[in-house]
């Protein structure tokens, strides 16, 4: 069954061939099995997923209306809500929070009769590429466990790319869906800023955050957007227009499309990442796609203006755990200053420090002007590059990642880890759609993805133009070997 | 001890008033908007900022701030935005509050306020919304907070520095009331909080054409309080600057927060400038930018109701009210709303508002309660004065009959008047006649002194007649009747 697409799974239930109880039992069991050595998950909800699978079954046995993702298992990232279930973020400053209501994410993936799992390690508040920041454990790459998965996501990246479930919401702000897709070898898509209601997502940078879906592939994640992707109320930055059909709009062509591709930003690349990038273009060529050159030179400034960004909105996005309403209170503290002070020094681990220090840093009276404002002025000329780049192309394409995943403490040197966003970041600062599809192995047999961009609002578009890559590739859908068997129940 | 001369000196306030709006529910959560609830009861979990929430604009605060914006004859801006303002407290569920800070909704503007019977117009630099903190509340061991007040919509009005007494401050801050209560934005009620004054205060030689120093008293919650904590704010600081004639006058009053010691009468200082948090603004990435059509505000403009400035001009104008008593109507919203119920029945403004605002009022002053509540009809005041300007009775038997209107609410004054025999007035010329002859008889001295030219005897007469007929006989017909005899 691991082999199964959520499409495949929802239409296997539907039509009664199986059950929502096993195929419940099975998730439970491959995690049993194989999450010892992957650590993908915080927290399994074993018991709820069963009581909803066998409602869900019930359903189906009385002839109600089944949903879209009727049946399918979905991982959920540990900073989005399932009410009165423990989000931790991955902090130990909430290791005791239990969310008070659903994301609307949640609510709109069990109306549609999808079985939440339970919750994903992630570096701690999303902070991070690599998901060492977690508070709790390391998550390992299904490809090879010396290996991470990527992050913040990675933990609902490995747990797909492992097959414990077809699909896992994870949330990307600086591109914490699609490095980690890379990464584990799967499907990762973030989409126009707005599409997914953020209510319910634990905020790390709010004009940067997007919830989106990890899959095994393109034709799952536009289901999946096909659920998730509508306006809500409860988010004042949600798109209000109507949800387009993103299943039913994929096209195994690319006749038409014009590819923009910075090639002289791209200069400096790995050699190994290049190989593999300019065969995916030719992919593309193939596939009927026209491959013009776009200027992008100023993505050279995308980490620093992210840096400053998306860490002044953390130090106030964070200031709420402050100790005095919910979360771990410091047993030290004796007055308000030491709940203050001790909570946030017990229960923050030293990277969520560092950018809530350098996002008070640079919204401080006298700095402010040279790194925050600066920074929204080169994000609107970042804007206004990637318009104009759109002027002459449909699509603009990168790699996910300028290297194929590290081993687990590898990088040390924060700087060094921010490199990991240079690709990813732009689509984040500019609220574009972007997907990160697989699109090879590296020469240590290590999954390599490619990034395609589009303009603000058209995630179709990248949808459709993903799904004939993944067509015309085969480097979708591959199982890590040793996770590639059937676990009986 | 120096001998201070005060009156060299200018003093130089800025007002920034925080009005709660009285909206259903809160500004960015569907909490109800609401006073003197059991603690924590208003709340949702945007209210305590629980992690994953966002705020949603409430739209009818727009209205309310355009129609502030429009009654002050402010710039309404077409884009404003919402910022953070960062800093840690526990009334504060997210330790920042959403503000506007570079980009309020309204700029510019003026309030016109009468200053001891003259108008004077203020001039009102911006104003802003952001939302309410939850309140603190200390226990004997602990402190708990009520987070019931998190998030009401306010509205900060920050005047210019244009106040130069602390009347002026007072009649200033009562206009703007005024104007919040007609617009029908705010219940402006002080005691409750949701109506705060802040003051910048300096004071300068009237020769002077720059500033000095400013210091800022925060939280005075009546207009009593915040004339007498001006003053003696305007006083302490010239005092000063005037037994250190030769230091630096930077060095004598230093930038501050203040508070009025109502006990002490005297500002106490809370905070040096020094102190001063760095709020690190920054605009609200969770909300959307305002944007304002001129539609919306033509809309609005259609249904905005008579000003209390322009309320005081027809008052004055047209019913010859006096700039005194138009004033304590304005500024009375109820009373006024009131008298224009009454007025409606009955033309004789002036009569009709010193019932109101002299006899009612001060018979009713010591219950606490208003007319409205006692349920006197404001249809049976216009009856009643109705009924001494056309001669039914007297002005004197009038008050008898308030007495009683009050002693039995809702009753209509002319079955009082018809129903007791004492309050029908002696109209008759020959019974008034028979008792002036009384009085003269009884009164023979006081006659040979008003032959003598003595004039207060006259009066003298009246009243010894008035007291024989116990008020009912018309003064007027008394007088006649008298100035013919002693002829």
């Amino acid at each position: 069954m691991h082999k199964h697409s959520a499409t495949e799974i929802t239409t296997l239930f539907t039509k009664g061939e199986i059950s929502a109880e096993e195929i419940a039992k099975n998730t439970l069991a491959r995690i049993e099995h194989f999450d010892k050595d992957v650590g993908a998950f915080l927290a399994v909800h074993s018991e709820r997923m069963l009581k909803k699978a066998a409602n869900l079954d019930q359903k189906r046995k009385s002839g109600e209306k089944l949903g879209a993702l009727a049946g399918v298992p979905v991982a959920i990232k540990d900073n989005i809500h399932i009410n009165g279930t423990l989000t931790t973020c991955a902090s130990k400053f909430l290791s005791n929070y239990k969310a008070v209501f659903d994301a609307t994410v949640c609510s709109l993936l069990e109306e549609e009769g999808a079985l939440l799992v339970g919750k994903t390690n992630l570096d701690e508040f999303a902070m991070g590429s690599s998901t060492e920041n977690s508070a709790y454990q390391k998550t390992r790459n299904p490809w090879d466990l010396s290996c991470t998965p990527g992050g913040s996501s990675g933990g609902s990246a490995a747990a797909v790319s492992a097959r414990f479930c077809p699909l896992s919401l994870g949330s990307d702000t600086g591109g914490s869906i699609r490095q980690p897709a890379s990464f584990t070898g799967i499907v990762g898509f973030k989409p126009s800023y707005g599409r997914v209601s953020r209510y319910g997502l634990v905020a790390f940078a709010s004009s940067l955050d997007q919830i989106g879906p990890f899959s095994t592939t393109v034709t799952d994640a536009a289901l999946m957007m096909q659920v998730i992707g509508r306006g809500c109320d409860k988010d004042s930055t949600s798109i209000h227009a109507k949800a387009p059909d993103y299943v039913g709009s994929l096209s195994s062509s690319m006749k038409g499309l014009k590819i923009g591709i910075p090639w002289h930003f791209l200069e400096q690349l790995n050699e190994e990442v290049k190989q593999n990038f300019l065969a995916s273009v030719e992919i593309c060529k193939k596939l009927g796609a026209e491959i013009i050159d776009v200027d992008l030179d100023i993505l050279s400034h995308s980490i620093a203006v992210y840096y400053v960004l998306a860490t002044a909105e953390a130090s106030t996005n964070l200031a709420r755990f402050d100790g005095v309403r919910y979360g771990v209170r410091s047993p030290k503290a004796t007055n308000l200053e030491q709940v203050y002070d001790l909570s946030r020094h017990d229960g923050f681990g030293p990277e969520v420090k560092n950018r809530i220090l350098l996002g008070t840093y640079v919204l401080s009276s006298g700095y402010k002007d040279a790194y925050y404002k600066k920074a929204q002025q080169v994000r609107t000329l970042i804007i206004e590059k990637f318009k104009t780049a759109f002027t002459g192309c449909n699509l603009v394409m990168m790699p996910t990642s300028p290297f194929p995943a590290f081993t687990l403490g590898e990088i040390q040197d924060p700087l060094q880890m921010y490199l990991q966003d240079i690709f990813t970041i732009a689509a984040n600062l500019i609220g574009a759609p972007a997907i990160s599809i697989p699109s090879g192995f590296s020469n240590k047999n290590m999954p390599l993805g490619v990034q395609l961009i589009g303009p603000y609002m058209h995630d179709k578009e990248v949808l459709s133009a993903a799904f004939a890559f993944e067509k015309a590739c085969g480097f979708g859908s591959k199982i890590p070997q040793a996770f590639d068997k059937e676990i009986s129940v | 001890m120096t001998n201070i001369q005060y009156d060299l000196w200018q003093p130089v306030i800025g007002l920034e008033v925080h009005i709660q709006l009285n909206t259903k529910t809160k500004l960015f959560s569907s909490a109800p908007n609401r006073f003197g609830d059991e603690p924590n009861t208003n709340i949702t979990d945007v209210c305590t900022g629980q992690p994953g929430t966002l705020p949603v604009l409430n739209k009818e605060v727009l209205k309310k701030a355009v129609q502030l914006g429009l009654a002050l004859k402010s710039s309404i801006a077409p884009f404003s935005r919402f910022d953070r303002k960062s800093y840690f407290y526990p009334d504060s569920p997210r330790n920042f509050q959403i503000t506007q800070f570079d980009h309020p909704i309204i700029s510019g503007g003026t309030i016109l306020a009468d200053v001891e019977g003259v108008t004077k117009a203020f001039a009102v630099n911006r104003a802003h919304i952001e939302d309410d903190a939850g309140m603190l509340k200390h226990f004997s061991t602990f402190a708990g907070v009520d987070y019931n007040r998190a998030g009401v919509p306010l509205i900060e009005v920050v005047s210019e520095a244009c106040i130069h007494s602390s009347k002026e401050a007072v009649a200033y801050a009562t206009a703007l009331r005024a104007i919040m209560e007609y617009i029908d934005a705010s219940d402006c009620n002080m005691e409750e909080g949701s109506l705060r004054f802040d003051a910048n205060i300096s004071v300068r030689l009237k020769t002077e054409t720059t500033l000095r120093n400013k210091i800022e008293i925060k939280n005075m919650n009546s207009f009593h309080n915040m004339e007498m904590a001006i003053d003696s704010e305007i006083k302490r600081q010239i005092r000063l600057y005037s037994e250190n004639p030769d230091a630096d006058p930077k060095t004598i009053i230093q930038g501050g927060t203040y508070r009025f010691d109502l006990e002490k009468k005297e500002t106490v200082l809370m905070r040096k400038k020094e102190a001063a948090e760095d709020y690190r603004y920054f605009p609200e990435p969770d909300l959307p930018p305002v944007f304002i059509s001129a539609s919306f505000i033509e809309e609005i403009k259609k249904d905005l109701p008579e000003l209390p400035h322009e309320r005081f001009k027809r008052y004055t104008e047209q019913l010859f009210l006096s700039p005194a008593a138009a004033s304590t109507l304005i500024n009375d919203r109820q009373m006024c709303l009131y008298f224009e119920r009454a007025y409606a029945t009955c033309p004789h403004a002036k009569n009709l508002c010193n019932w109101l605002i002299v006899e009612f009022t001060g018979r009713i002053k010591d219950s606490g309660r208003t007319l409205q509540a006692i349920g006197i009809l404001p249809e049976h005041v216009a009856s009643l004065v109705n009924m001494i300007e056309d001669g039914t009775i007297t002005g004197k038997i009038a008050k008898c009959v308030a007495d009683d209107m009050i002693l039995s609410p809702g009753k209509d004054c002319r079955l009082i008047v018809k129903e007791n025999p004492d309050y029908q007035p002696l109209q008759d010329t020959s019974s008034i006649e028979a008792l002036i002859d009384q009085v003269l008889s009884e009164n023979s001295q006081s006659v040979t002194d008003y032959k003598a030219g003595k004039t207060k005897a006259f009066a003298f007469l009246i009243g010894q007649v008035m007291k024989l007929c116990k008020g009912k006989a018309s003064p007027i017909m008394v007088n006649e009747i008298l100035t013919k005899k002693l002829q």
